[in-house]
């Protein structure tokens, strides 16, 4: 009981702030999808994005983009990690820092320099028109391909450093004893690396994916007002309409949405936690 | 015991010291880009030289201000609020402005009818006109646009700029175009229908810093947009033109407008107030050409020939803001659906 309390004690802090900072105002907001203007409890407004294709579709929009970007990120994210886990502590050291200094700079002007390189003139479609593989006034900007390449640029580092933790721990005695039973190199990372590292790829992949879907700058700048995802959605809602309780509503539907996932990940992970 | 005494009288001659430089505080909205620039330029950083007085700008468009004013309904955060979208009439029928009587500003008498017409609802005054035309690129067209219809040209090929309807601008400018088509503000059909052809030869903006942009590097031919704005393009250098189509041009009416339940309200009716002088607005004609609103403002030749002057306000098209707030939220929801791919 006087743990309890001493717990309690140390802790009050930062309940109070998670209180007063985080869950109040996202249980009012929440609240607000399942109101009506007079205050009264209805589901309207959750009916309304359920059975639009407009809304419907935006939430597809979301949930697809966010599943290329968290799989692009695996793809790309863990043979770093190990490489990073496995190589020299100097090694490590620099290549912690070239995916951490992005996290440096302001999404926004990473977002603007994404602008300047996708846009009609910019690097890539240049190079592409020297190839003479498009027109000259060949844009990416306003393209479903500028917002996953922005946002893997933004999210990749969340992947990196979520499997590094994980490989890192794994007892490279373990891959030494694969390749003595016999093992090729790859063998040992498919058979032995890649399972142990799996808690990492999830936990990683779940933050990616949380936070994809709940990004709004980034998709907002480069895929344009053409290619609505929910966030970006929400934003418009609660601030051009002003239609608040529809704005709840959807800030619901993507909370469900990523709660589910937290679900699943947790299924996924327990045998893991052995 | 001297000591102490000293101490006390250092400390009260500080206190009254500090209290005496203490300075007000206002907070006020403007819309960033190079209005935001100049709008601090001739209004903010005078008025607070000559008035000892703090002013605090936040860049915020006219919709997420009426939003936040909602939202601080109980405890309002501005002191003044400008608007351009109409939505003075929206926050003045919720009680969100305290209304002013032009008797109580010193330039009230001086302002054209069409600037004070608001304030018998409770609004502020209108401080500044802007118009809704178009805007072309007069070295790669070689046939400026006449009507509204013209955007339709197929000789534009590709290079459309159209402007999300969330803007004022861009909304201005879809009311204009859907009544050319037969439209009107209860039957938005016609417009959306007609703008939905243009889709896949436009690129549509959110924000009217990025109309210059588009100009700028997006190889732009013609855009419906704000003659403001199409000044600051020129002046940069694109060879960019204002045109008034022939169907008539939308007027947009910035006002300044007094918050209600703040404890200020003598500063910012002062700041309201100078906002309306003829000087300020005269150096608003020249440096962006807006349209004064104050009949002692004396333009300069070739300014008063490239902007909309005096009673001549009243000829462009002015869209019932109150008519217009009732289907915005339709409309825009409609216009979403359009345009998402």
């Amino acid at each position: 009981m006087n743990r309890l309390r001493i717990d309690l004690f140390i802790s009050a802090p930062g309940l109070l702030l998670l209180a007063v900072g985080f869950l109040v105002p996202a249980a009012v907001i929440l609240v607000l999808g399942v109101r009506d203007a007079d205050g009264a409890w209805t589901s309207v407004h959750l009916v309304r994005f359920l059975t639009d294709s407009f809304y419907l579709g935006i939430a597809w929009r979301t949930v697809k983009l966010s599943l290329l970007i968290t799989a692009i990120c695996v793809v790309a994210g863990t043979p770093l990690a190990y490489i990073m886990a496995r190589g020299g502590p100097r090694l490590r050291l620099w290549l912690i820092v070239c995916i951490t200094l992005p996290l440096m700079t302001s999404v926004v002007v990473r977002t603007f320099g994404w602008m300047v390189v996708l846009g009609r003139g910019g690097l890539v479609p240049d190079a592409l028109k020297m190839l003479g593989l498009v027109n000259r006034n060949y844009t990416l900007m306003h393209t479903e391909t500028a917002i996953v390449a922005g946002m893997v640029q933004v999210l990749f580092p969340f992947m990196v450093l979520s499997i590094l933790g994980v490989v890192q721990r794994i007892d490279s005695r373990l891959e030494e004893a694969a390749r003595v039973m016999g093992c090729s190199f790859l063998q040992s990372l498919r058979l032995v690396v890649l399972p142990l590292a799996v808690p990492g790829i999830v936990a990683g992949s779940l933050l990616v994916f949380t936070l994809s879907a709940s990004y709004f700058i980034t998709p907002n700048l480069l895929g344009g007002s053409r290619l609505p995802v929910l966030a970006s959605s929400i934003y418009e809602t609660a601030t051009k309409t002003l239609d608040w309780q529809f704005a709840g509503a959807q800030s619901i539907i993507l909370l469900i949405g990523v709660l589910m996932l937290l679900i699943v990940q947790a299924k996924l992970t327990r045998p893991a936690h052995g | 015991m001297k000591k102490i005494v000293r101490a006390a009288a250092m400390a009260t001659l500080l206190a009254a010291t500090t209290s005496v430089f203490a300075q007000q505080t206002l907070v006020v909205n403007s819309w960033g880009g190079p209005y935001e620039k100049l709008h601090k330029e001739l209004v903010f950083e005078p008025f607070e030289k000559a008035n000892n007085v703090k002013i605090k700008v936040v860049t915020l468009y006219s919709a997420d201000t009426l939003a936040q004013l909602r939202a601080q309904k109980a405890n309002p955060q501005y002191d003044v609020v400008h608007f351009s979208g109409g939505q003075e009439v929206i926050a003045a029928r919720e009680g969100l402005l305290s209304p002013i009587k032009p008797a109580e500003l010193s330039h009230g008498k001086d302002l054209y009818p069409f600037a004070t017409e608001g304030m018998a609802r409770g609004e502020g005054p209108v401080h500044l006109v802007t118009a809704v035309g178009l805007l072309f690129n007069e070295k790669k067209v070689t046939k400026g646009p006449t009507s509204w219809k013209d955007v339709w040209d197929s000789a534009y090929g590709d290079h459309l700029v159209l402007t999300d309807l969330s803007n004022s601008f861009g909304l201005l400018g879809f009311l204009m175009m859907n009544q050319v088509w037969g439209g009107s503000i209860e039957n938005t059909k016609p417009g959306l229908k007609k703008v939905g052809e243009l889709l896949n030869r436009s690129v549509i903006i959110n924000s009217s810093p990025e109309v210059q942009q588009n100009f700028a590097q997006n190889d732009a031919w013609l855009a419906p947009f704000s003659q403001d704005y199409a000044y600051i393009i020129r002046k940069s250098g694109q060879p960019v033109k204002f045109v008034m189509a022939k169907e008539g041009t939308p007027a947009v009416y910035f006002t300044a407008n007094l918050v209600a339940n703040r404890p200020n309200q003598a500063l910012a009716k002062k700041l309201i107030d100078f906002e309306l002088s003829p000087e300020v607005q005269a150096a608003f004609a020249r440096e962006m050409r807006y349209s004064p609103t104050n009949r002692k403002t004396q333009l300069t030749p070739d300014v008063a020939s490239e902007v909309v002057y005096g009673d001549a306000v009243r000829s462009l098209v002015r869209f019932d803001p109150v008519a217009i707030d009732k289907i915005r939220n339709g409309l825009i929801e409609d216009w979403k659906k359009l345009i998402a791919k």
